[in-house]
């Protein structure tokens, strides 16, 4: 295995998932055809519509969904495969954990599932808690957490196997503006400790904060996939930036940019928000259905 | 007490039992590859099925031996923790309600109290009990995939087994938990409700006639809708009858020229009798011959035969392994005839029989001893060492009438046109008699065997069917277990009347179950379609746990010892169930999307 193919976290080969009824007829297209690779150490987003399928797509590299064709690989193995779970990390959307348990509880409970003596989970939870800054309720059931409590709990416990990979599943829903800030901030910090995130989620400026590589899905196809600062670049656009330029050189700036006294201090092209690119390549893939709009040449 | 099938020993039982838990196992397993190889072959494609169906078990060797303790024990917690928070306490609250009222509707004139008790608190515990795993064990699972807490197990490391596993151990702890303490209440309710004692009315006692040793006689007050006759000797010490299943000692206290009679707690109310039952039963018909059963009186029911009184017609019961060690004074036997009258008769005298030792080698005799049988009456008597011959001459029970430790008891019935009917287990031994506490703690086990397989099928069933579909296959389940005997007979056709579409058709054709129908293409199609029906009728009962074999309530109700071999076969065979059935589920649950 070449040390790049090692270094893939999770791949999908032509991963398509179609949802059937009782009877076996298709339903809805959920997935078309995906292939994406991810590699070790990246954050990346998967931004999309309601149904456009990023969420199959997080629950067939779980193994919650089986694909119905193509493959999914987490780790080198079958998204099935059981045993790549002692080295993943998965919130859900919702906070889905048993609201009779309490924090402690909680998280004592899922390091159990991963087989950790006593010493080790004790150890854990206290250092996930103080982590999440649940310290003053670790005592208290679960169904009187607030929905922003629920949601650092439930990051506790996507984290309490020290996974390499983890899967977020719209990471920031719930927090206000402090928790989403320490969210993103922590995200960084899992990055910064070598492991992979995988994040969906709809608030685009937590994934342009946040993410080097996103992928753009809409009505089950990849649309978009590139790094977020090659992505968000007006590569048809000059923005300037200068100094000091008197305003006779700035009314013949542009026909005697070159000869003005001004220094340059940044010639780039400008950038947009992803709000605007998302938005743009939606309506472009609803103006014509089936078409990829992925910018190969912008990945690099 | 009715042992109409009784359990083999359990060394007898084991290795059939073993054998045929490998070749239903096998053969389920067949089955279920077929089917699971022609969906995926379906879905993928003749090779890609099998590609499927070889993955998924390889998938399920490795899963096998990565099952892991500390994760069963964790969800087996969990499911506690949520049959806590489902208030399965509330269970006890109704069972305490149940106690409180239980005056209301169990008869306090009952000729055997006790027995009436024991059966009420013990099927109570048990309907509670299997209700009670029946809602929790069907309900989990679909509630935890409805509310996708399912989705932060499995994406655990967490084998699907160990979701199963850690269900029922769960659930059966806290079953257990909750039987241990019904078992507690229900000791002291028992014990403590028929707990009585008497005063003996003075006025009463009277000297014995033709009794020249100052021995007294009388009857005691009305206490617990029952009295006694009492018996005092001149030395002051007595007793009572048996009435209501038990007896009283009684004691006179004399202070000066006061005499103060103390009557003691009931004595045999609860027994545990250990029988030596004898192992085989022959006939004689009216004429002398030789028969292997008696005559039917026109009960549907077989299980006893009858010999008809004043004829040469006997049953005679061989017994093995009488030995002097084993009843050194004699022999305590205990005989219960079932009574068919053919005339009314004297109705408060019960019908004459008689009772004649026989060494099954040498053919001899002991003199006959009489006695007055009541239907379903439970007749004591104490054979001694001593006895003597039809010619009256003095025989010793083990020098003359036990050969190889075998010996022969022989009934008659001697009033005219009247009937004995028996059966194998209606004579016995009473060989010593066990602790009645331990005997209450064993009947115990039965239910917790029906406890672990009611959670086991909900289990098992809630892996690929929603909550209530999966209760009312549960229950499907415990009604055909505990009706299992009888479909079996109707798949096998030995009850009369073909099977359901030839009974429908009967019933709407008001034609009763012995009616020979006409031959007819209408007769054909039905008895067809029967026949496929009866397969899988006798299918099924072959594969589902017959629940009736779990009760050990009759047991201790009338006063017998569980058998060992009944608890072991019991446990034994709950825990097969909890094994295969742990392997379906496992399989449902690793080859369904848990997610939608």
């Amino acid at each position: 295995m070449s040390s790049e193919s090692s270094d893939v976290v999770v791949e999908t080969r032509n991963l398509s998932k179609v949802y059937r009824d009782f009877w076996g007829r298709q339903k809805v297209r959920a997935l078309k055809a995906l292939d994406l690779e991810i590699r070790r150490g990246e954050i990346f987003g998967l931004l999309g519509p309601n149904g456009s399928g990023k969420t199959t797509t997080i629950k067939l590299l779980l193994g919650l969904l089986f694909p119905t064709s193509g493959q999914a690989l987490v780790f080198g193995k079958d998204a099935t495969d059981v045993s790549k779970n002692e080295r993943l990390g998965y919130l859900p959307e919702e906070s889905y954990l048993y609201r009779f348990l309490n924090a402690e509880e909680t998280l004592d409970f899922y390091g159990r599932l991963f087989d950790m003596p006593a010493r080790v989970r004790k150890e854990r939870t206290a250092e996930l808690i103080k982590l999440v800054g649940l310290d003053w309720a670790k005592r208290r059931q679960l169904k009187e957490y607030s929905k922003g409590m629920a949601r650092r709990i439930g990051l506790a416990q996507a984290l309490v196997n020290d996974p390499e990979l983890i899967l977020l599943d719209e990471p920031t829903s719930g927090l206000d503006p402090i928790g989403t800030r320490e969210m993103k901030d922590l995200i960084l910090r899992l990055k910064e400790q070598g492991k992979t995130v995988v994040m969906c989620s709809h608030l685009l400026a937590d994934v342009q904060d946040v993410c080097d590589r996103i992928a753009i899905l809409h009505q089950g196809e990849l649309k978009e996939l590139g790094r977020v600062d090659s992505l968000l670049k007006l590569r048809d656009e000059t923005e300037i930036r200068v100094r000091g330029l008197s305003e006779a050189a700035q009314a013949e700036l542009r026909a005697f940019f070159d000869r003005s006294d001004a220094s340059v201090l940044a010639m780039d092209n400008p950038t947009t928000t992803l709000e605007d690119l998302f938005l743009s390549i939606v309506r472009e893939s609803e103006a014509r259905p089936g078409r990829r709009v992925v910018k190969q040449e912008q990945q690099s | 007490m009715v042992l109409e099938n009784a359990l083999p020993p359990f060394d007898v039982w084991i290795g059939p039992a073993l054998l045929f838990f490998g070749v239903a196992v096998a053969m389920l397993a067949v089955l279920a590859l077929l089917a699971g190889y022609l969906v995926a072959a379906f879905r993928y494609g003749p090779l890609g099925g099998g590609d499927v169906v070889f993955r998924t078990l390889r998938t399920a060797v490795f899963d096998l031996f990565s099952m892991s303790p500390r994760r069963i024990a964790a969800l087996a917690w969990l499911a506690i923790q949520e049959s806590l928070r489902r208030r399965v306490l509330v269970g006890f609250g109704v069972f305490v309600l149940i106690l409180l009222f239980a005056g209301w509707f169990l008869d306090p004139q009952s000729t055997d109290p006790a027995s009436l008790y024991l059966s009420f608190v013990l099927t109570a515990t048990n309907f509670l009990v299997l209700l009670m795993a029946l809602f929790l064990s069907a309900f989990s699972l679909p509630a935890d995939i409805k509310n996708h807490t399912i989705y932060t197990i499995v994406t655990k490391p967490v084998r699907p087994g160990e979701i199963v596993l850690g269900r029922i151990v769960g659930f059966a702890t806290i079953g257990t938990f909750l039987l241990a303490i019904m078992g507690v209440i229900s000791y002291f309710f028992v014990v403590r409700v028929v707990d009585h004692t008497h005063e003996v009315e003075i006025a009463s006692l009277e000297p014995i006639a033709n009794d020249a040793s100052g021995a007294v006689t009388g009857r005691t007050t009305l206490d617990a809708n029952h009295r006694h006759q009492v018996t005092i000797d001149a030395d002051g010490v007595g007793s009572t009858d048996t009435v209501q299943g038990h007896w009283h000692e009684v004691d006179a206290v004399k202070d000066g020229d006061e005499t103060t009679y103390v009557i003691g707690p009931p004595r045999d109310l609860y027994t545990a009798r250990v029988p030596a039952y004898p192992t085989s039963l022959r006939f004689k018909d009216r004429t002398g011959r030789g028969s292997d059963r008696g005559i039917s009186v026109g009960y549907e029911w077989s299980y006893r035969s009858f010999i008809e009184g004043a004829t040469l017609a006997s049953a005679t019961w061989t017994f093995h392994n009488i030995t002097p060690e084993r009843f050194p004074d004699g022999l305590p036997i205990e005989l219960t005839v079932r009574v068919f009258r053919s005339h009314k008769g004297d109705i408060e005298q019960g019908i004459l029989g008689s009772l004649v030792l026989k060494n099954p080698t040498t053919g001899r005799t002991s003199g006959i001893t009489t006695f007055r049988a009541k239907d379903n009456q439970i007749d004591e008597r104490f054979i001694k060492r001593k006895l003597t011959d039809p010619e009256g001459n003095p025989i010793d029970l083990f020098d003359d009438l036990v050969s190889d430790g075998q010996l022969e008891i022989e009934l008659q019935c001697l009033d005219e046109s009247q009937y004995f009917g028996v059966a194998l287990p209606d004579i016995y031994i009473r060989a010593r008699d066990a602790s009645f506490s331990i005997n209450f703690l064993k009947s115990y086990v039965g239910i917790w065997a029906q406890m672990l397989l009611v959670t086991s099928f909900g289990v098992m069933f809630s892996t690929f069917l929603s909550g209530a579909v999966a209760m009312m296959a549960t229950a499907a389940a415990l009604v055909l277990g505990f009706f299992s005997q009888f479909i079996h007979e109707v798949a096998v056709g030995i009850v009369e009347g073909g099977g359901p579409t030839e009974a429908l058709m009967r019933t709407l054709t008001q034609r009763n179950q012995t009616t020979e129908l006409e031959p007819s293409l209408t007769k054909s199609v039905i008895q067809a379609v029967d026949s496929v029906f009866m397969f899988f009728m006798e299918w099924v009962t072959s594969l589902l746990p017959d629940f009736r074999r779990f009760s050990d309530v009759d047991y201790l109700a009338y006063g017998f010892d569980i058998p060992p071999n009944v608890l072991g076969i019991q446990v034994v065979s709950a825990i097969g169930y909890v094994i295969a059935l742990s392997a379906i589920g496992y399989f449902f649950l690793r080859t369904r999307e848990v997610a939608r």
